[in-house]
C-alpha cells in the first residue's frame, strides 16, 4: 500500500506557492493540480532500496484478489478507472464570455502516444454545441460547378474512404503566453491540440462529383451549428488533401467535434476545420467572413494584420514533467516525455535542453511519425536531483526550426494573439514541482 | 393538465372539418404515387414495420407517439400524451408542415404544400386503417385479427439492382440541389456586395433594434459589456499594448458585418432578423463608430459596396516564413549557446480570475 499523504508537507507546499505569487485564484489552479501535488509531497524524494516492512500491497490478500468484480455488461460503453479522474477536459473560465462560445484544453499531461482519446481532444464551439439526427443531416455543394448537390450521410459514406492521423490546433494555442509566461500547466498553455485517426471521404472526390467550373478558386465551408461558422479555403487545399470525416478513432465523430460530419483540413488552423459541416461552395474570390478578418488574422507591431494565416508552424512541448505532472520521484531515472508537431509535414528531429537552452541534445521520437500528426519525444534522463529549466525545440521535414518566443516577439510585438509556437520553458525544482517560466 | 393545449385548438377544428366534410376526397391511386416519396422511412400494408418512421397501418385514431418498439422523438410523445389523435384533419395539418405542427418532430419531410396532394395521401392511408378519426375505440384487437387474415404480401422492399442513378459525376451519389434549397442556405456576402439581398434600413431605424437585440452583450454604445465584443471606437489603439480592434477600428469589410449577423446574431436566436433589420442594424453600426454621421442614413443593397471601412489597406497576406527565424535554415545550435540563463519571467497564472481585465488576450 502507498504511504499516506503527508498532510503537513501538502499544506507547507500550498503555502509557499500561495507566498511566492499573490492573488486568490491560485488556489484555484492548485485544486486542479492538487492531486498531483499531493503525490509529490507524499513520496519522498529519497529513494529507498530495501523496503523497512513488508508491503501489505504484497502481503494481503486484497478484496479484488478475492471476489468478483462486474460482468461484461457493467459498462456498455466503457469508461476511465475512477482513478484517472484527473484527466479531463478543463476550461480558463476568464477567457471568454460564454461556456456556449469558449473553449477548453486537453489534459496533454495526462496523455502519451500520439493519439488522443475521443472524449479529452478540446472542444471549441462559437454556438455551442450541435445535437441532432443524422437523419436529418445534409452536406450540399453549390456555386460554381456542374451539378449543385446535395448529400445525405449515407451518400458520403458510399464514397470510397480513408483513415488518415492529423493534428488540429486551434491558431489561438498558447496565445495567452505572447506578454510572458501566464499559466502554469502544459494543458492550459499547449491544450489547444489534439490528434486522431479521421475516417472519411476526400473533399476532392465530393467537389468532382459536382464538377467544379473552371473559375472556381475558393471554397466556402459551412457548418451548420448557431454560429453557422464559415471559412475560406483556397480551392487548392481543397483539391490536396482535405477531408469530409465522419469518424474519429474509429468511432463516430462525438458531437462536440461536429458529429456527423466535419471538415479536416490537415496542417491549417482548427477553425477551418469546420464542425456540422453542411455547405460547400466553390467561388473565384474568398468570402472574407467574420473569422477569416476581425478574428484569426493575426496584428503585428506596426499595427498592421496578418491575414489567412493557415499553416500551424512547427511546435513542440514537454508535457512530462510538467506544472500539473511534477516529479514524484527522487533522483536517478526520470523519462522527459512531450509532442512535436507541424503544418508543414513530419517532425524531422526534437532536441531537448536541461540548462534553459545553453546544451541541447536530441530526443527519441517513438512511435509513427506521420505527416502533419503529433509526435511523441522522449528524453531518458538520469537526473541528479537538481533544478532544471527544460526546453524542447522541434524541427521539420521541410527545416523551419521552432523559433524562441523572444524571436516571435521581436518579429511581431505581443498582440498577434494566433499561431505562438515559441519555445516553452517549465522550471522544475529541487522538491520536483514544476513552473512555466520564460528565461533569458 | 395537457402538455400540449395546442391540440384542443385542432380537436375542435376536426369537429368541423368533419361536419362539413370538406376532405376525404383524395384519389388513392395518386396518393399511391405520392406514398413514393414517404417509402424511405414509413412502411403501410399487410405485415408493415416500423422503418426510420412508425408504420402507418391504422394510423386514424391512433394516439401519437403511442406505437410500442417505435423510438419517438420527445416531442411525438408529449403531443400524445397532450391528446394529439391522428385524424384525416390533424394527419392534414401535421402533412402541411411537419415541423411546425409538431415542433421537434424527428420526420425530416418538409411536407407536401399542396392541399390536393395532401388528400390524396389521407386517401391512400385510410385504405389501410379500418377504423376512423372519430371511431377510436374500437381500435387494436379487430384490427390485428384482420391483418393476420390478410396476411400474404408485405410490400416487397425495392429491389437494389431497380434503383436509378443520377448521371451526374463519377460515383452518382448524391441529388441534384434546387434552387429553392440553394437560396435558403447561401446567404453568404462578399466584400463586392456579391450574395446582398433586396432590402433597406436607417441608422435611426438600426438604434431600437439594437437597444433591444445586441446592447445586452455589446452595449448600448457598442463598448461591449464584459468580454462581449466591442464593436465601435478603439480607433487608432492597433499598435498600443492593448489594441481594441472593433468594426471601425479593425475590421476591413462591411460585407462580414451584415453577413455574420444575418447567419449568427443574436446570439442563441441566429436567423431571426429581417433583412431590412439587418441593413438597419449595419448602418447603426456605421453610425456608432463615426463612419456615417447622419443618423437618417439609410443603407441598401444599391449603396453597400460605395462604404469602406477605415482599416481595410492594413490587412496583409501571411509573410511568416519570410521571418529571419525562418530564413535561417541551419543546423541550430547544440553545445554551448549562451553563456548565462537566468529566469526572466515567471507565471503569472496566478490571476485566473473570471472577470480580471488585466490577464491575458482573449482568443474568441
Amino acid at each position: 500500500m502507498p504511504p499516506k499523504p503527508d498532510r503537513t508537507r501538502t499544506q507547507d507546499a500550498v503555502k509557499s506557492d500561495t507566498e511566492m505569487s499573490a492573488g486568490p485564484s491560485r488556489r484555484q489552479l492548485l485544486s486542479a493540480g492538487l492531486a498531483t501535488g499531493v503525490g509529490v509531497a507524499a513520496a519522498g524524494m529519497a529513494p529507498k532500496a530495501v523496503a523497512a516492512t513488508a508491503d501489505p500491497a504484497i502481503t494481503t490478500i486484497q478484496d479484488w484478489n478475492k471476489y468478483l468484480g462486474d460482468g461484461v455488461d457493467a459498462r456498455p460503453y466503457g469508461v476511465p478507472s475512477p482513478y484517472e479522474k484527473e484527466a479531463v477536459r478543463r476550461n480558463v473560465a476568464w477567457l471568454t464570455a460564454d461556456p456556449k462560445s469558449s473553449v477548453n484544453f486537453t489534459p496533454l499531461h495526462e496523455l502519451d502516444g500520439i493519439i488522443t482519446p475521443n472524449g479529452l481532444c478540446f472542444e471549441r464551439h462559437h454556438g455551442g454545441i450541435a445535437e441532432y439526427d443524422p437523419a436529418e443531416h445534409r452536406l450540399m455543394i453549390n456555386g460554381l460547378v456542374e451539378t449543385p448537390l446535395v448529400f445525405t450521410m449515407e451518400d458520403i459514406k458510399r464514397f470510397p474512404r480513408e483513415n488518415k492521423v492529423y493534428f488540429l490546433e486551434c491558431a489561438a494555442n498558447s496565445g495567452m503566453e505572447w506578454r510572458g509566461a501566464q499559466l502554469n500547466g502544459c494543458q492550459f498553455t499547449h491544450g489547444m491540440v489534439h490528434c486522431v485517426m479521421y475516417t472519411g471521404v476526400s473533399l476532392r472526390r465530393l467537389l468532382e462529383e459536382a464538377g467544379v467550373r473552371t473559375n472556381g478558386k475558393w471554397v466556402l465551408a459551412e457548418g451548420a451549428d448557431a454560429s453557422a461558422m464559415t471559412r475560406s479555403i483556397p480551392l487548392e487545399k481543397a483539391l490536396d488533401d482535405c477531408l469530409v470525416a465522419y469518424r474519429m478513432n474509429g468511432e463516430a465523430l462525438r458531437p462536440e467535434q461536429g458529429y456527423p460530419l466535419r471538415l479536416v483540413v490537415p496542417g491549417w488552423e482548427g477553425n477551418m476545420w469546420v464542425k456540422w459541416l453542411r455547405r460547400l461552395e466553390v467561388g473565384d474570390q474568398p468570402w472574407h467572413q467574420r473569422e477569416e478578418t476581425s478574428k484569426y488574422t493575426d496584428l503585428l507591431e506596426n499595427g498592421k494584420a496578418r491575414r489567412f494565416t493557415w499553416v500551424m508552424d512547427v511546435k513542440s512541448v514537454i508535457t512530462s514533467p510538467s506544472p500539473q505532472a511534477p516529479i514524484t520521484h527522487g533522483r536517478g531515472p526520470l523519462v522527459i516525455s512531450g509532442i512535436a508537431w507541424s503544418g508543414n509535414g513530419t517532425i524531422k528531429r526534437v532536441d531537448v535542453s536541461v540548462d534553459g537552452g545553453k546544451n541541447w541534445r536530441t530526443a527519441r521520437i517513438d512511435g509513427p511519425s506521420l505527416p502533419k500528426a503529433l509526435h511523441r519525444f522522449y528524453l531518458d534522463l538520469d537526473w541528479d536531483g537538481s533544478e532544471l529549466l527544460i526546453q524542447s525545440r522541434a524541427i521539420d521535414e521541410r527545416g523551419f526550426i521552432q523559433p524562441t518566443k523572444d524571436e516571435l516577439r521581436a518579429a511581431r510585438g505581443e498582440n498577434s494573439i494566433y499561431h505562438n509556437n515559441g519555445i516553452q520553458t517549465w522550471y522544475v525544482k529541487a522538491d520536483g514541482t514544476v513552473e512555466n517560466v520564460e528565461v533569458s | 393538465m395537457l402538455k400540449f393545449p395546442k391540440f384542443l385548438g385542432a380537436l375542435a377544428l376536426a369537429g368541423i372539418a368533419i361536419s362539413t366534410s370538406a376532405q376525404a376526397s383524395g384519389d388513392v391511386a395518386k396518393g399511391e404515387k405520392l406514398f413514393n416519396r414517404c417509402k424511405a422511412c414509413h412502411a403501410v400494408g399487410a405485415g408493415a414495420k416500423n422503418k426510420i418512421g412508425p408504420h402507418l397501418n391504422e394510423v386514424f385514431g391512433r394516439t401519437a407517439g403511442t406505437i410500442d418498439g417505435f423510438k419517438y422523438s420527445s416531442a411525438m410523445k408529449k403531443a400524445g400524451e397532450g391528446n394529439l389523435v391522428w385524424s384525416e384533419e390533424t394527419i392534414d395539418e401535421f402533412l402541411a408542415k411537419p415541423r411546425t405542427f409538431v415542433k421537434g418532430t424527428k420526420m425530416s419531410f418538409a411536407g407536401f404544400r399542396k392541399e390536393a396532394d395532401r388528400e390524396n395521401v389521407i386517401a391512400y392511408l385510410k385504405t389501410f386503417s379500418e377504423t376512423g378519426a372519430d371511431a377510436k375505440e374500437e381500435a387494436m384487437p379487430a384490427t390485428e385479427e384482420k391483418m393476420a387474415a390478410a396476411a400474404p404480401a408485405a410490400a416487397p422492399r425495392p429491389l437494389a439492382k431497380d434503383a436509378e442513378l443520377p448521371s451526374h459525376g463519377v460515383f452518382h451519389l448524391g441529388r441534384r440541389a434546387t434552387d429553392e434549397e440553394i437560396a435558403a442556405w447561401d446567404i453568404d456576402i462578399r466584400p463586392d456586395g456579391a450574395g446582398l439581398p433586396d432590402g433597406k434600413g436607417t441608422a435611426a431605424a438600426g438604434e431600437p433594434i439594437f437597444t433591444e437585440q445586441c446592447a445586452s452583450c455589446h452595449g448600448d454604445f457598442g463598448e461591449g459589456r464584459d468580454r462581449w465584443p466591442v464593436l465601435a471606437g478603439g480607433f487608432d489603439t492597433l499598435q498600443e499594448e492593448r489594441p481594441e480592434k472593433t468594426v471601425g477600428s479593425y475590421w476591413p469589410y462591411l460585407s462580414t458585418v451584415y453577413d455574420y449577423v444575418r447567419r449568427a446574431m443574436p446570439f442563441g436566436d441566429a436567423r431571426s432578423l429581417s433583412d431590412d433589420e439587418v441593413y438597419a442594424i449595419t448602418a447603426y453600426i456605421l453610425y456608432l463608430n463615426d463612419i456615417v454621421t447622419d443618423l437618417d442614413f439609410e443603407l441598401s443593397k444599391d449603396n453597400f459596396s460605395t462604404i469602406k471601412l477605415p482599416n481595410e489597406a492594413n490587412f496583409v497576406d501571411d509573410d511568416r516564413p519570410a521571418e529571419t527565424h525562418y530564413t535561417n535554415k541551419t543546423e541550430p545550435c547544440m553545445q554551448n549557446c549562451k553563456a548565462d540563463v537566468r529566469i526572466t519571467g515567471r507565471a503569472r497564472v496566478l490571476d485566473v480570475t473570471p472577470d480580471d481585465d488585466n490577464q491575458g488576450g482573449q482568443i474568441e
